[in-house]
């Protein structure tokens, strides 16, 4: 008998052996999102303090508290929902990619008119996105023009908005999850976001899928372009040369989500941790290429293309291994559509 | 052992395979109809402004111009209702960019304005003026445009492999009809005066002919598109025997065309985005002041696709069994509520079309710290966000979770070269 009860769950495609999908949240809780978000208040009220002190644009404290944030950002902005989504902080802290370049002509308007607007924290949360976070910053510390662009002394004023805007945005998702998000997904209940703890699971797995395929797709598929047509200058905060960084700080942080995520399935765990490690490896052995300029010639787009490819395959195994071990399925992302 | 085996899983495929009053395959002839309509009326429509067109090219006057407009704002309606056929049908999908796409840098095609600014990083080609310029580069290559047809448009649709190069479709043609909207958040369209496209002295804007073979060219170019996509859903058109052959699959393209549509596509990119960035030109249709009807008609298209029911141009219902039906027949608090929010969205995006047409415009609601504006759109956002949710139920009570998300990624990932 046990036999055939064996064979009916087959047949039934869900293998789920008693599964704690409780435990898998709580430690994707308290080990990686809590801790995620803490480091980026951190870090961010380091970039704050450090634009009060010294906010000129080739400042070394102020880039190297930038490069910090930056990091801390990339370590959790894959966690795109609940927290992040209220009051459009995620958008807040980063917009990109930016087609029709919204964040230079903004930033430009902005400096152009002397807005008054940097003066007011809770003012300058209602200008548009582009011109706020850490592209905003990148802008205004590395690029050629905008760096150079109009009065000093209001470039200053706009740099410190900036930075306490960051840290305002971050604060506040700091404050969410531990005030209530991490009680509401570990108790899952009718009434709110999460009615089992399934679903809970199920946001993860999106999470992590999601932002595979934005390291894949738009991290390292914008600037490939197509073979003819390759597109240096897409590639992610490449005036800061934190193209290539960017994508290294996301996928030790998509790595560590994955392997909670697996660890009560052994089969999938350890082939992510093979694939995991092959994509950090070859990203490591591209550090002479930090902005990817090496797509327009043959050697250098092939090896911007075999870490497209490994991530690819991190995907697949997360997609058609841990999905079906998890019982969950990835559903629609905010990268459909065109 | 056998014995028993045989009985459990009979069992097994009993329960999850019920036999359903609508058939799979009733539903998915249903949706090609319905397609078949749809593009059907597209195209009467768009021929209509082919005839207004060509008016105002032989006789221009503000009238002719007015009453070409007007035929562009008519065949909208039935083209948005078709949007969610999108993305779930590849040869809907491949051909969509040209009749479709949008943003555009409009600087491509004709004058614009001197704070529009020139070439970007982005697109070298932003201001080149097509129009103006019976001869240019692009990427190195000398262009001979001094025949404006539709060939040659063809061939300049995202001309640099830049996709803001939008030299075909409806807003290409938007464009050459309304001009540029300068007027920024406040009130009112783009105001092209019908001089624009006068002979001899009258002419403003200069290249007066030239702008008219433009937008000839770009009109008769979008008739013959629609005249392309119309076959493919008629009885032996490709599209439809994709999507009857195979039932199934025919399901996912179903649902997931609602899915990408509601989440992806409209909320995100066409709706919160314009908000997130305060832009006036982050809107649908900018040149016309028309995408609370862009928005509306999207969500009507989403909601009659479920339904399979669909209200022609000419009044006439075309209906049948749909996948609501499926959905009821395995979970009908399911279908009850997936109906509820798919109401609750056009409630919504009924609110805007209503502001709108009552004075308040989509780009006025865009506006930095316009609070009834953003709550306006953001109740249309949430509407169809939380609609993705139970499309998603939907996809998994219909059994068809690993197929539509695998089919997904194959897409995604095409090949394994460097394996």
């Amino acid at each position: 008998m046990r036999m055939i009860a064996f064979a009916a769950s087959l047949l039934l495609s869900t293998p789920v052996w008693a599964q704690d999908s409780a435990a898998l949240v709580d430690t994707a809780i308290t080990d990686h999102i809590l801790p995620g978000f803490t480091s980026l208040a951190n870090a961010s009220e380091a970039l704050k303090s450090a634009a009060a002190t010294d906010c000129r644009s080739d400042s070394e404290a102020l880039r190297t508290a930038y490069h910090k944030g930056f990091d801390a950002w990339m370590a959790v902005n894959h966690l795109r929902f609940g927290p992040t989504e209220a009051d459009e902080r995620a958008f807040a802290l980063a917009f990109w990619p930016d087609t029709k370049g919204f964040t230079p002509k903004s930033l430009s308007k902005l400096i152009a008119a002397e807005d008054p607007v940097v003066a007011d924290p809770a003012e300058f949360s209602e200008v548009s996105v582009a011109a706020r976070g850490f592209f905003a910053m990148e802008f205004l510390l590395y690029d050629d023009r905008i760096s150079q662009l109009g009065d000093d002394a209001y470039r200053c004023s706009l740099i410190q908005a900036v930075a306490n805007d960051i840290n305002r945005n971050a604060d506040a998702i700091l404050t969410d999850w531990q005030s209530t998000y991490a009680t509401l997904m570990r108790t899952p209940s009718p009434e709110g976001p999460y009615t089992t703890d399934l679903a809970a699971v199920a946001e993860l797995f999106k999470a992590l899928d999601t932002g595979l395929q934005f390291n894949e797709e738009a991290r390292l598929g914008r600037p490939l372009g197509t073979f003819d047509k390759p597109r240096p200058r897409r590639a992610e905060a490449r005036r800061s040369g934190r193209s290539l960084q960017n994508i290294s700080v996301s996928l030790s942080s998509l790595e560590q989500l994955a392997s909670i995520l697996s660890a009560q399935s052994p089969s999938p765990s350890d082939n992510l941790t093979a694939a995991f490690e092959s994509a950090l490896s070859h990203a490591e052995e591209l550090q002479d290429d930090p902005v990817f300029a090496g797509v327009s010639d043959i050697q250098g787009r092939l090896r911007v293309e075999i870490l497209q490819q490994y991530i690819g395959n991190i995907r697949d195994i997360v997609l058609q291994e841990l999905g079906p071990a998890l019982d969950v399925t990835a559903g629609f992302n905010a990268l459909d559509g065109d | 052992m056998t014995r028993h085996f045989l009985t459990t899983s009979a069992a097994v495929l009993a329960l999850t395979a019920p036999a359903f009053a609508a058939t799979k395959a009733d539903v998915v002839a249903n949706y090609a109809d319905i397609a078949a309509a749809k593009y059907e009326d597209s195209l009467t429509t768009t021929k209509t402004l082919q005839a207004a067109v060509n008016a105002l090219i032989e006789n221009p006057s503000a009238e002719a111009l007015h009453n070409a407009q007007g035929a562009w704002l008519a065949s909208r309606v039935p083209y948005q209702q078709t949007e969610v056929y999108r993305f779930g049908n590849a040869i809907v999908d491949d051909w969509e960019g040209k009749v479709n796409a949008w943003p555009l840098d409009e600087g491509l095609i004709d004058y614009v304005d001197a704070d529009y600014g020139g070439p970007t990083d982005e697109n070298p080609l932003a201001a080149l003026n097509i129009v103006a310029n019976p001869s240019f580069e692009v990427a190195g290559e000398t262009i001979d445009a001094a025949d404006i047809t539709p060939a040659l448009l063809e061939s300049l649709h995202e001309a640099d492999g830049v996709e803001a190069n939008v030299a075909t479709g409806y807003h290409a043609i938007e464009f050459l009809l309304w001009g540029q909207d300068k007027n920024g958040h406040n009130h009112g369209a783009g105001d092209r005066p019908w001089t624009d496209f006068a002979a001899g002295d009258a002419c403003t804007g200069d290249n007066c002919d030239r702008r008219a073979a433009y937008l000839k060219a770009a009109t008769d170019l979008l008739v013959s598109d629609l005249e392309f996509m119309a076959a493919q859903w008629s009885a032996d058109g490709e599209a439809r025997s994709t999507v009857t052959g195979d039932a199934d699959a025919g399901l996912v393209a179903i649902l997931t065309g609602m899915g990408s549509l509601s989440y992806g596509e409209q909320a995100g990119e066409r709706m919160r985005l314009g908000l997130l960035l305060n832009d006036p030109e982050e809107e649908h249709d900018c040149f016309s002041d028309n995408t609370h009807n862009s928005h509306y008609y999207d969500g009507l298209g989403i909601q009659n696709v479920y339904l399979g029911e669909y209200v022609r141009v000419d009044g006439s219902l075309v209906s049948g069994p749909s996948v609501s039906d499926l959905v009821a027949e395995v979970n009908a608090d399911l279908d009850a509520e997936l109906q509820g929010k798919l109401s609750t969205t056009m409630m919504s995006l009924g609110r805007i079309k209503t502001a709108a047409e009552s004075g308040f415009s989509y780009d006025q609601m865009l506006e930095r710290g316009n609070e009834a504006g953003e709550a306006l759109v953001m109740g249309g956002v949430n509407g169809l966000v939380d609609q993705t949710k139970s499309i998603e139920a939907a996809v998994k009570a219909l059994g068809l979770d690993s197929l539509a998300f695998e089919g997904s990624d194959s897409l995604d990932n095409p090949d394994a070269v460097f394996e």
